[in-house]
């Protein structure tokens, strides 16, 4: 396990840079992962999407269903790839300090 | 149906052939591949993808609103043990001119195309190793 500087603090991530205690996470560490995402700057949209997985994810222990993610923001599928180029599993979901998603693509 | 066949190009790529047409499918180097084409998730979804737009182009043009294109974006969620696609998330994007009175019918004809109801109703495999 690795450990990178992330919003000011070492920080544990995995191999594809996810964090691995979910309640290291703040605004910081987003924006530091956001930019191993490709996302230079988070507007208002992108922490739209963050937000709603976070706090989803605090209730639920899971992240949500994509379709709900996109009925709960109002982004269509295709918005949610232009915030996050990775997508909502591997992008959106690592931004938002959520674990790692299963399987490959 | 003409007969589908698969062969090894290098590394784990390999070109899909059937009659005159070919296509690569790879996996990406985080999965082991060289990424020289799609993955057979990415084809597998995007199969979908086109039937759904081949039905509801061809729907938008029978209903006069055949100056537009239809597209259709996909993604999908994945599970483990066993490794499989848990869900297929698709939009579909309609011409302009489609009116929303419309949408229920073509929710119908996106759910008609084939590679749908294909996977709504899994067919039997029958795989023999020779």
């Amino acid at each position: 396990m690795e450990t990178k500087q992330l919003g000011g603090k070492p920080i544990e991530i995995d191999e594809d840079g996810f964090i691995q205690d979910p309640g290291s996470w703040d605004e910081a560490v987003a924006r530091d992962l956001a930019l191993t995402e490709s996302v230079a700057e988070m507007t208002d949209d992108h922490w739209k999407v963050v937000n709603y997985l976070r706090q989803y994810y605090l209730q639920y222990n899971m992240a949500p269903m994509i379709r709900k993610l996109c009925k709960e923001t109002g982004f269509k599928l295709k918005e949610i790839y232009d915030l996050f180029p990775s997508g909502p599993a591997k992008g959106a979901c690592k931004v938002a300090g959520l674990p790692k998603p299963t399987g490959c693509v | 149906m003409d007969l589908i066949t698969i062969n090894r190009r290098e590394g784990l790529a390999f070109e899909i052939r059937a009659r005159h047409h070919a296509v690569t499918s790879d996996m990406s180097p985080g999965d082991g591949g060289a990424d020289a084409g799609l993955a057979p998730v990415e084809l597998l979804a995007g199969s979908l993808g086109a039937c759904i737009a081949m039905n509801v182009q061809r729907y938008c043009e029978m209903c006069g609103h055949a100056d537009g294109d239809v597209a259709v974006h996909l993604t999908v969620e994945l599970a483990d043990r066993p490794k499989r696609i848990s869900a297929i998330v698709v939009d579909v994007e309609l011409p302009g001119g489609v009116p929303k009175s419309r949408h229920d019918a073509v929710r119908r004809i996106a759910e008609q195309c084939v590679i749908h109801e294909t996977l709504k109703d899994p067919p039997r495999l029958d795989v023999d190793i020779l």
